[in-house]
């Protein structure tokens, strides 16, 4: 079709090969997590179901392009409701791992709602943003925005899944920020809050106040990166395994399938959460930096996809996807090297994991979108 | 400054944060973190939490913990030029453990990383755990550890209500992770009794001691310790004193009526029995024996499968607890049931007459004679005395009035008021919940319909009725407390290992039927029970001649097809009723056996015999030393 070529044109191939790149670094750490080397039944399993996801969310993108970015800030109310709906579902019939309730059965696929809810928000705030910005520097244009993003917030909060939730909380800021909001008001009311926050657990852990809204082992969760020794047999044990991981590689690594931490089994989730321990080890610092590198130049190419873009709508939605998947990188390769909580949110295109895989495409798929539809005068 | 730029140096500064970690990580303490994977090793040792312990309701401890010593494997604890096999074969030359049984236990296991302990063998001997802390240097990668084992006091008493443990099966693994509990393979769990019903309660939690280990697998320092927390203590309604009198006691009794049974063929062999003590005004049970029972120590470290078959396929059935799990047909005991039902539908009344002409009732129409227990007529009595004498033809005319008048159904109605047909919710595990037959039953399970004759059989506790001995002394409760009985309760309550209460078991009400019932009702059962004791034409008066205290009862003698069940259940006393104690033979042949029974269960109640008689004493060590010759 020659609307194709047409739009190819515009194409940033930095992003589809940065892209590629990471998803192949993926295949290769995971099949070494899996232990594909010890002829592990069932580990070749896990490479076709992340094939299949891949796959999936090519065809995501190829068809996401015939329809123009703009048909979601349409559909803007349509596409909230329906996220509305699925959360609040999925709290009810939702089945899950370990405490929470974060996967909808829809035939075959063990759907979590929650990581299709981030794209949902960013579509859904950009417009709203976007049709508020004459006033997003006064409190009554912050408004509606914070509105929106509290609700799917809170609902996530509710299926137990913390660190989805602060995945939300980071978008709804970033894009807050880039729309325009009043910057003394953010810093103050978020500011405030995180002081508080701070505030409140200090005094539980001192002084055994009650805890509102989390769980002693969530907090626990959250701080034992502070001192890992407070639960040694928990969290903390993840996190000095994942420090000994990634240090023991050294500069060169120990190569691949000869990481011990990793083939030992002292890894947790090494598949998923902690695939970057298992980089680490088995490719050294050069092997992290290329990775922390390679997401660097993605985002940056995000960057300047937005500044192109044809209006403010595409404006957001690039730099919500940005903030999206910076706070995955920071969080999750924070979390492995013991800088951050330990909150279980997986690293983009790497980390075992379907769902976060589609979403991850699917965000790719509205980046190059906006990409290609740079120049209005080309229609 | 533009905001876009401002997010661009946001960016940058982020990224530099991760590389500048990785960095100092990898680079600056890379050669730290490398020895630490290839040398020294952190490992996560097991420190296990003792089992809740068991007190009756003085403080006496009944179940108590002893030490014992749990071998583990840390597997990343074994040099890396020594294999598993290796160093399993070498501990089983060294001592008494069999290298199959390691390797077996070692493959079993189910562990996700190699920093996670291995349970190789449990309850190592003194000899094993000497020569495994000599070997250490041979033996790398082997952790003992303390852990407890159940310490019976009283290994052969309170053994059905204790009930035993075991090591915690696939299923259970499933269901209790699945709740929410940290459990693992090789645990040991409550199966039966009070062990199972409250075990989330006296299980405890598992600590860990975080060490660094060296190549050799020798401890360089401790990280980090999560002290276990030890389960709770159960604190109960029972009095052991009173409950260690009435077994030996029940056993004496139990004994004799078996040698007797053998010397005389004519004799029903008895196969099992059991007593309750209850607290009317609680609920409380405050002595349970059922017998034949078991040693607990049996199950202390494990049972081996051939004692346990010993058990399951003994045909007196020992591991079964008769009070819960044995429903038989009640005989005369439920002619209170019917009783009451005449009462209140029929307007029956305590002076009601009747009359027995020559033992034998026809149902009119039909050809098939029911009989009394005494095979001459018994002439004229009224109500009370119908009760007192157990007469069957009196209670036949009121099951068969009730059925003319209102149906099958009304019976039924009024068993199931008395709780009868379900459970009483007593707090042991596999209570039965018997069986009240109607209509809808016999129709789904022998496809007959309900016959004048069913209602008729039903009325003196006959025919498809089956009850159980805890549900009796429900029953009975009822009718002592005009109407109220509190649900059977045998944990009073449940402290921490600090001694704090945490849970507080208040009386419960299971039956009440003051209001729909008229007081009058009670009065004249209770009458009738009285008389039954009391009056000299009472069923069970010869066995409670010059009893010092007032006792009011009931007897009853189920016909099964084999020998009779024999029971009694009653109350004292009879002004302001305390107790109410239920005594079953099963297939003892006649109430005649049980009733002498309750009567030295009152007296070991009320203190009238001293608990610890010396004949008593004597009797109970020469039965253990004949046991232990068998």
């Amino acid at each position: 079709m020659n609307w194709n070529k047409k739009f190819l044109r515009y194409l940033n191939f930095n992003v589809p090969l940065a892209v590629v790149l990471l998803i192949i670094i993926g295949f290769i750490s995971i099949s070494s997590a899996v232990e594909i080397n010890h002829m592990n039944n069932g580990a070749l399993r896990f490479l076709q179901k992340q094939a299949v996801s891949v796959v999936l969310g090519l065809l995501v993108i190829f068809i996401l392009q015939a329809f123009d970015y703009r048909i979601f800030k349409e559909y803007a109310a349509v596409i909230y409701a329906v996220m509305l709906v699925m959360l609040t579902a999925t709290i009810f019939f939702g089945r899950g791992v370990s405490g929470g309730a974060h996967w909808i059965s829809i035939g075959a696929f063990n759907l979590q709602t929650s990581e299709l809810s981030k794209i949902m928000l960013i579509l859904v705030l950009a417009a709203v943003i976007d049709n508020n910005s004459d006033d997003m520097g006064y409190l009554k244009g912050m408004f509606l925005p914070s509105i929106i993003a509290f609700i799917p917030f809170a609902l996530v909060i509710l299926q137990n899944d913390l660190g989805t939730a602060l995945v939300l909380f980071f978008i709804y800021l970033v894009m807050l920020f880039a729309g325009g909001g009043n910057f003394k008001y953010m810093a103050a009311v978020f500011g405030g809050g995180f002081l508080l926050v701070v505030l409140v657990i200090t005094a539980h852990v001192t002084l055994k106040t009650p805890l509102p809204f989390l769980k002693e082992y969530q907090l626990n969760r959250l701080i034992v990166f502070i001192n890992p020794n407070i639960d040694p047999h928990g969290s903390g044990y993840n996190i000095i395994q994942s420090k000994i991981a990634l240090g023991s590689g050294r500069i060169f690594g120990k190569g691949l399938f000869a990481g011990t931490q990793n083939q030992l089994n002292f890894l947790p989730e090494k598949h998923t959460d902690f695939i970057f321990s298992v980089i680490g080890e088995e490719f050294g610092f050069i092997g992290s930096a290329i990775v922390i590198l390679l997401f660097l130049y993605l985002l940056w190419q995000f960057l300047n996809i937005a500044e192109n873009a044809r209006d403010r709508y595409g404006y957001l939605i690039v730099v919500g996807v940005m903030a999206m998947f910076l706070f995955h990188i920071l969080e999750n390769i924070g979390m492995t090297m013991g800088i951050m909580p330990i909150t279980g949110i997986p690293l983009p295109f790497i980390s075992y994991g379907g769902t976060f895989m589609l979403t991850s495409l699917t965000a790719v798929a509205i980046v190059i979108n906006v990409n290609l539809r740079k120049n209005k005068l080309m229609f | 400054m533009d905001r876009h730029k401002i997010l661009r140096i946001v960016i940058l500064l982020i990224f530099i944060i991760l590389l500048s970690r990785a960095a100092y990580l990898q680079v600056v303490r890379g050669n730290y973190y490398y020895e630490l994977s290839e040398g020294n090793r952190i490992s996560v040792r097991p420190i296990n939490a003792p089992r809740g312990r068991i007190y009756d309701r003085r403080g006496e401890i009944i179940v108590s913990n002893r030490l014992a010593y749990n071998l583990y494997l840390m597997q990343n604890e074994i040099p890396p030029e020594k294999t598993t096999e290796e160093i399993l074969t070498e501990l089983s030359n060294l001592s008494s453990l069999t290298k199959s049984r390691l390797l077996s236990n070692f493959h079993s296991a189910e562990v996700n990383t190699a920093a996670e302990p291995i349970l190789l063998a449990r309850h190592l001997s003194k000899e094993d755990v000497v020569i495994i802390a000599e070997n250490k240097d041979i033996l790398s990668g082997l952790v003992v550890k303390e852990s407890s084992l159940r310490d019976y006091i009283y290994p052969e008493q309170l053994v059905h209500t204790t009930g035993y443990i075991g090591e915690i099966n696939e299923e259970e693994l499933i269901s209790f992770t699945e709740a929410g509990y940290n459990y693992r393979g090789g645990d040991f769990v409550g199966k039966t009794g009070l062990e199972k019903e409250y075990e989330f309660y006296l299980k405890g939690k598992r600590g860990a001691e975080q060490v660094e280990v060296n190549s050799r697998g020798e401890k360089i320092k401790t990280i980090g310790i999560k002290k276990p927390e030890p389960g709770n203590d159960l604190i109960l309604n029972i009095d052991f004193s009173l409950q260690s009198a009435v077994e030996k006691l029940v056993e004496k009794k139990y004994q004799k009526l078996r040698n007797l049974a053998e010397e005389n063929e004519e004799r029903a062999m008895p196969t099992g029995i059991s007593a309750l003590v209850m607290d009317i005004d609680s609920g409380g049970i405050i002595s349970s024996v059922s017998l034949p029972d078991y040693n607990l120590n049996l199950f202390a470290r494990g049972i081996s499968s051939s004692d346990y078959h010993k058990l399951i396929n003994n045909p007196l059935k020992p591991l079964i607890n008769r009070n819960t799990m044995t429903a038989v047909p009640p005989g005369s005991i439920f002619k209170l049931v019917t009783g009451t039902a005449a009462m209140e539908e029929l307007g029956v009344r305590a002076n009601t007459s009747f009359y027995d002409s020559n033992g034998t009732f026809y149902i009119p129409g039909w050809s098939r004679p029911f009989r009394n227990w005494n095979p001459i007529g018994e002439g004229k009595m009224d109500f009370v005395k119908a009760i007192a004498r157990s007469n069957n033809i009196v209670f036949y005319e009121l099951g068969y009035e009730l059925y003319k008048e209102y149906g099958g159904e009304m019976l039924t109605e009024y068993a199931e008021k008395y709780g009868l047909g379900s459970k009483t919710g007593i707090d042991l595990p596999a209570e039965k919940k018997g069986l009240v037959p109607d209509e809808e039953w016999k129709q789904k399970h022998l496809n007959q319909s309900w016959y004048p004759g069913d209602s008729v059989n039903l009325s003196i506790g006959q025919g498809s009725l089956l009850t159980t001995p805890v549900q009796i002394v429900s029953l009975i409760s009822a009718i002592a407390a005009d109407g109220l009985a509190y649900k059977p309760q045998i944990v009073k309550k449940i402290k921490n290992s600090e001694g704090e209460v945490i849970k507080s078991f208040k009386p419960q009400i299971n039956i009440d039927l003051r209001d729909e019932i008229d007081s009058r009702v009670f009065e004249a059962l209770k009458q009738g029970m009285y008389d039954v004791v009391n009056k000299n034409y009472g069923t069970a008066s010869r066995h409670f001649n010059d009893f010092p205290l007032s006792v009011a009862g009931k007897t009853g003698t189920a016909q099964t097809g084999g020998a009779n069940h024999a029971w009694f259940g009653g109350f004292a006393p009879y002004e302001d009723p305390q107790i109410a104690v239920v005594v079953f033979i099963e297939n003892g042949g006649s109430s005649a056996y049980s009733v002498p029974i309750a009567r030295e269960i009152m007296e070991l109640y009320f203190g009238f015999k001293n608990r610890n008689n010396l004949q008593d004493k004597l009797y109970y060590y020469q039965r253990k030393i004949i046991n232990q010759n068998d």
